[in-house]
């Protein structure tokens, strides 16, 4: 099979989301404590100035057509997906009722940047043009059957991130008046709590898969 | 299988609308009320029997009215003048303290003059309890007649807010006395005529605390000074708006309490220079506030309130001030009565406050007792019917021996005549030389007075507000077994269907797995009936409906885009492919003959525009409930010009047409009579047009003729062609002819299922765009452009479901629809709350008024978004997938019936009877909260 040549190990894979978990950590760290309640803008563009280099670095890397396709081949796809990506985050977020106001613009923008390196940027590095690859990251059958390994790391990510960001727009209307259930915070919060979960769940589903494939060949 | 289903449809909705009634009957008690306002006869003793004293006496000029109360009762008023001063919001506990404890320093000092009257025993406070809601309207209204007010009075009257039952002002207006408003404009509301001068304040701007209590104390030089009032009302809600910003402990409330402070004492000491202190100053909360400084709930914080009485009939030389006495809120209404010498209101069921009689004899004392208990004896009457005074002292002696397990009127009997009995002694013994002897009887009478009374007023007010647990109980389980029926009926017509499905298809292209949209109806409806446990949830539902609608139609453009990258794919999807598009030869998308490529774009296009028109709609009224003031589309065009909503209008009536003509060329066979349609569309379009120029021709006439005749001639059009269409359009489209043999392989049922599709298809869009334009006439203008993309939207999702009929499953396809709908109901600026309910335009073109057909025309306005969506469905049915049908060789009708119709019809009630039987859970569990006053009620 194709996948065996290419195949990445697990190592590989937990020591890619332990880079991007590191920007993650090093965006925390610089924008400190409650950084996100308190000027949301400032703390989102800190994350994708720490993100933005380690996700398209890894998953061009990672990259599928390892010998057809360059390294900065690679790099350059990452950067055209990211607004690419940031643009439909953007749409999905202000179709789902997010304000449109002058003053969270530069929040919108920063957020979606944020979500399209979750989401679009990894698969963009990764798969390039390839259709089928990009139905394989829309649908949820990675779940119930078994794929490769980079399938598990983009999409498993990308699915909690999205789910995350969308459950954490309920307490929005709730009448507590908590600054944080301004947009786009608490979104924020569930994207990265989803992101997080994704990770681990990608991580799961490797090894388990890794120990089925090990039994068939037994 | 087909009538069976029917018959437990039937069956289902039959308990629903039972079990709901039950609920609302149970849950909103109708009490009587006692129309009509007390008179003279409220001062001689209530006659057995007939309960309304059907006598009208002739209405008396004022002057010669208030000598005739002076004489029936045989008191003079004790007070001339009274200045009712609201400070909404403040909480008792602020001046009185709490547990017997005076309160805390700070709140001492804050308020140094009132404390001082207090401890000089020159005013006498009480812990006046408020009963839920506790917010202001209900609260005043308690206030002024002595009643909690029923809870479905707001909908009774929601033409006017006007308070039409007896009560305190009315009474002293009658009387002739002149009476002056500063504050709280919501006692204009209440009383929009009764005032000689008035100047209201809004509540709308909470984030004002210094403004909105000057525009009052700026009146107060004045008004102190002239001598033409005699109820003074001043209701200061700056303090209410301290604690909605920032809680019981504001750093601006002590600093509030001081001017309210400043004020007690301006007013006080303006009343003393007055001639011979005939003023009483009456200090009132509506309400109390929590911790974070909300209200509208039933806790001790909340109900709270104070009643504050400064004036000579309260002094006494001893006092103690922090006793923390207990009264009811409903206790002002007959104290106040009493003092200035006007009837008690005839719904009260408060008690005259003792303290409040400090300087009066003890006779008069009695009296006013007496007349009190008169007046409660009547309201008891009205509830109980066969309750009567004389039977009660005739059967005196038999009763004692079983006061303790008697019933509940057999007590108050007892208490009553034992109450009439004593004050009867104590007026024989008048003349008693012996002083000790004659506070002895007045003691004894004074006590079974109050015995009596307070029973009595515990006993109507729990009538008054206690909702029969196990009444509700039932009539939930009623709900829930109808829904049960619904959902097991649906479960029943899967199971079915599977296996035909099995049968026929069994390399089915529809996989048996859970699909994500699936997963996410099924999860929104879970999450959206548990958000119905939260207030602000219910407060602002459109939320909800939006962001659901949306996700699903952002699922649908996932799968769109999805089955895009697999149809170009030319190894996997291709056959699956090829074949549905085999299938669908009756498609409307066949009829034009989209290659793949452009049908994926239209797939995606229709999406697109559902999604955006939605968020358009959505931005169009912002906040339901909690946050009205919230900046859209709608209130920016209401400060613009008149001629943009004009304008827009236009524009929507003309879309609307041209979406309606655009539409009718999806028909393939094109006789004359859809051009018939089409024209008498048209010209219903003309009219919707002329409607909107005679409007803003003539907006100065209340009622004018020509636009009332416009919208006649509009009503005539539109069902007559409708209902033409309906009729006619199945002969029309030939069903059995031989013509359309060419279409397939000629077998009679494919013909016949393609002429019965055509006619549905003309019958669907004709009802939906009618529907369109009678919204459009009937609807406030703003809501213009709002319905035509409510109308887009139902439009391209019938056209996205028609374009590829595999990627759903028909049950989400109506789920989806529905959603649409509710999503739009809520987008037209409707809430949960029944003040948003628009009655303007229930009387276009009605030229006399008439209950029901206004009725009819504001349940069209209320539900003109799910009803043009269910109408929809009608067309959603003509473009379905029943190519599996044709497949058939032989004709099943029922079979055809079954699939056309139960799935449509099935899944709305279904939705609609799981919401409401949450939503009636919901209110069981939350009745003695009582959040559902905030929804129901204008705060
Ligand atoms: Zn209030
Ligand atoms: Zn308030």
């Amino acid at each position: 099979m194709r996948a065996e040549a290419t195949q990445i190990s697990a190592l590989t894979a937990g020591a890619a989301h332990l880079l991007c978990f590191a920007g993650l950590a090093a965006a925390h760290g610089l924008a400190g404590r409650g950084a996100l309640v308190s000027d949301p803008a400032l703390a989102l563009r800190l994350l994708v100035v720490c993100e933005a280099p380690i996700v398209i670095a890894v998953f061009s890397y990672l990259r599928r057509d390892a010998k057809s396709c360059s390294f900065f081949k690679a790099v350059a796809r990452g950067l055209i997906g990211l607004p690419v990506g940031a643009f439909l985050n953007a749409f999905g977020a202000i179709v789902l009722g997010a304000p449109v106001g002058i003053k969270y613009w530069i929040a919108t923008i920063y957020w979606s940047l944020v979500m399209s390196l979750f989401t679009f940027v990894p698969a963009a590095c990764v798969f390039g043009a390839s259709k089928i690859d990009w139905q394989n990251v829309l649908s949820h059958s990675i779940y119930f059957t078994p794929t490769d390994v980079e399938n598990y790391m983009i999409s498993a990510p990308c699915h909690g991130a999205v789910l995350g960001a969308w459950l954490g727009a309920w307490p929005m209307p709730l009448d507590w008046e908590r600054p944080w259930q301004e947009w786009p915070i608490c979104v924020t919060y569930g994207a990265l709590a989803g992101y997080m979960v994704g990770m681990v769940v990608s991580l799961v589903l490797m090894t388990v898969h890794k120990r089925r494939v090990r039994a068939k060949a037994d | 299988m087909g009538a069976a289903v029917a018959g437990w449809t039937v069956a289902a909705v039959l308990l629903q609308v039972a079990g709901l009634s039950l609920f609302l009957y149970g849950f909103f008690p109708v009490k009587p009320t006692l129309r009509g306002f007390s008179g003279a006869e409220s001062y001689q003793v209530p006659s057995c029997g007939s309960v309304s004293a059907g006598e009208q006496e002739p209405t008396l000029p004022p002057d010669q009215l208030r000598s005739l109360y002076r004489e029936l009762s045989g008191i003079p008023p004790v007070y001339d003048r009274l200045v009712l001063m609201v400070i909404d919001g403040l909480p008792a506990e602020f001046v009185l303290g709490r547990g017997r404890k005076p309160p805390s320093k700070e709140m001492m000092e804050s308020m140094p003059y009132t404390q001082s009257l207090l401890a000089g025993c020159k005013a006498a406070a009480y812990h006046a309890k408020a009963a839920p809601p506790t917010v202001t309207m209900p609260r005043l209204k308690a206030m002024v007649s002595g009643a909690i007010g029923g809870f479905l009075d707001v909908a009774f009257n929601f033409n006017t807010q006007a308070f039409l039952e007896d009560n305190l002002l009315d009474q002293l207006h009658m009387i002739g006395l002149k009476l002056v408003m500063l504050g709280d404009e919501t006692w204009i509301k209440l009383f929009p005529t009764l005032f000689t001068r008035q100047d209201g304040v809004s509540s709308f701007y909470v984030k004002d605390t210094v403004e909105v209590d000057f525009n009052v104390s700026r009146h107060l030089e004045f008004e102190l000074a002239a001598t033409d009032w005699s109820v003074l009302v001043l209701h200061y809600l700056g303090l209410d708006h301290v604690g909605h910003i920032g809680g019981r402990r504001s750093v601006l409330m002590t600093q509030k309490m001081k001017e309210m402070d400043d004020v007690i004492r301006r007013v006080h000491t303006a009343s003393l220079q007055d001639n011979l202190d005939r003023t009483l100053l009456v200090v009132v909360s509506d309400h109390g506030m929590t911790e974070g400084g909300n209200h509208g709930g039933s806790s001790y914080e909340e109900t709270d309130s104070l009643a504050l009485f400064i004036g000579h009939s309260v002094e006494s030389p001893y006092c103690s001030p922090y006793d923390q006495k207990e009264a009811l809120q409903v206790d002002l209404a007959p104290t106040l009565a009493l003092l200035l010498g006007v009837p008690i209101p005839k719904n009260n069921f408060g008690v005259v406050l003792p303290e409040l009689l400090n300087s009066l004899t003890d006779d008069q004392k009695l009296r006013m007792l007496e007349l009190n208990s008169w007046q409660i004896l009547r309201l008891l009457q009205a509830q109980v019917p066969a309750f009567c005074l004389e039977d009660c002292i005739n059967s005196e002696g038999s009763i004692v021996l079983d006061i303790l397990h008697g019933s509940i009127e057999k007590k108050l009997c007892h208490l009553l005549s034992k109450a009439f009995s004593s004050h009867q002694s104590s007026c024989l013994h008048r003349g008693s030389d012996f002083k000790s002897v004659k506070s002895g009887y007045y003691g004894t009478a004074a006590d079974n007075y109050y015995g009596f009374l307070r029973y009595a007023s515990e006993w109507l007010s729990h009538r008054a507000t206690d909702k029969p647990f196990y009444l509700l109980v039932s009539a939930i389980l009623l709900m829930t077994v109808s829904c049960l029926f619904l959902m097991s009926t649906v479960s029943c017509l899967f199971k079915a269907r599977s296996l035909s499905q099995v049968d026929h298809h069994s390399e089915s292209y529809l996989d048996q797995r859970w699909h994500l949209d699936e997963v996410l109806v099924l999860a929104g409806m879970f999450l959206y009936v548990i958000s119905l446990g939260s207030s602000s949830f219910v407060e602002e539902e459109q939320y909800t409906w939006h962001f659901l609608t949306s996700t699903l139609y952002l699922i649908f453009l996932t799968k769109a885009v999805q089955s895009m990258l697999k149809g170009s794919n030319p190894t996997l999807g291709h056959k699956a492919e090829e074949k549905s598009f085999d299938k669908s030869n009756f498609s409307y998308a066949t009829s034009f003959e989209l290659t793949p490529g452009k049908r994926n774009v239209y797939k995606l296009c229709t999406i697109l525009i559902v999604l955006v028109a939605g968020r358009v709609i959505r931005a169009w009224h912002q906040g339901g409930i909690n946050w009205v003031h919230f900046p859209d589309i709608s209130k920016l065009l209401a400060q613009a010009d008149s001629s943009v909503v004009k304008s827009l209008q236009i524009i929507s009536v003309l879309a609307v047409v041209v979406l309606f003509s655009v539409s009718l060329t999806l028909l393939r066979a094109r006789p004359k009579f859809v051009i018939g349609v089409w024209l008498t569309h048209i010209s219903c379009g003309f009219l919707v047009l002329l409607h909107i120029w005679a409007n803003q021709i003539s907006t100065s006439l209340p009622i004018n003729h020509s636009t009332a005749s416009i919208a006649r001639q509009f009503y005539v059009i539109a069902s007559v062609s409708i209902s033409v269409t309906v009729l006619a359009s199945p002969w029309v489209f030939p069903m059995f002819s031989t013509e359309a043999e060419s279409a397939s392989s000629g077998s009679s049922p494919v013909k016949a299922i393609h002429g019965i599709r055509n006619s549905l298809f003309l019958t669907g869009i004709t009802y939906t765009a009618f529907w369109g334009l009678l919204q459009l006439l009937l609807q406030q203008p703003i809501n213009a452009i709002p319905l035509f993309l409510i109308f887009l939207q139902t439009v391209s999702s019938v056209v996205h479901f028609s374009l590829d009929k595999t990627l759903h499953k028909q049950w989400v396809q109506v789920v989806a629809i529905h959603f649409l709908g509710m999503a739009g109901h809520f987008g037209l600026g409707n809430t949960n709350s029944l003040a948003s309910i628009d009655v303007a335009g229930a009387f276009i073109g009605i030229s006399s008024y008439s209950t029901v057909l206004s009725g009819i025309l504001m349940f069209m306005i209320t539900y003109a978004s799910p009803l043009m969506l269910y109408l929809g469905l009608v067309l959603h049915v003509s473009v379905k997938d029943i190519d599996d049908i044709s497949a058939l060789q032989q004709l099943k009708w029922s079979y055809i019936l079954d699939k056309m119709v139960t799935l449509p019809c099935l899944f709305p009630l279904l939705i609609n009877s799981l919401a409401l039987t949450s939503y009636t859970i919901v209110l069981l569990l939350m009745r003695n909260h009582l959040f559902v006053w905030s929804v129901f009620s204008p705060k």
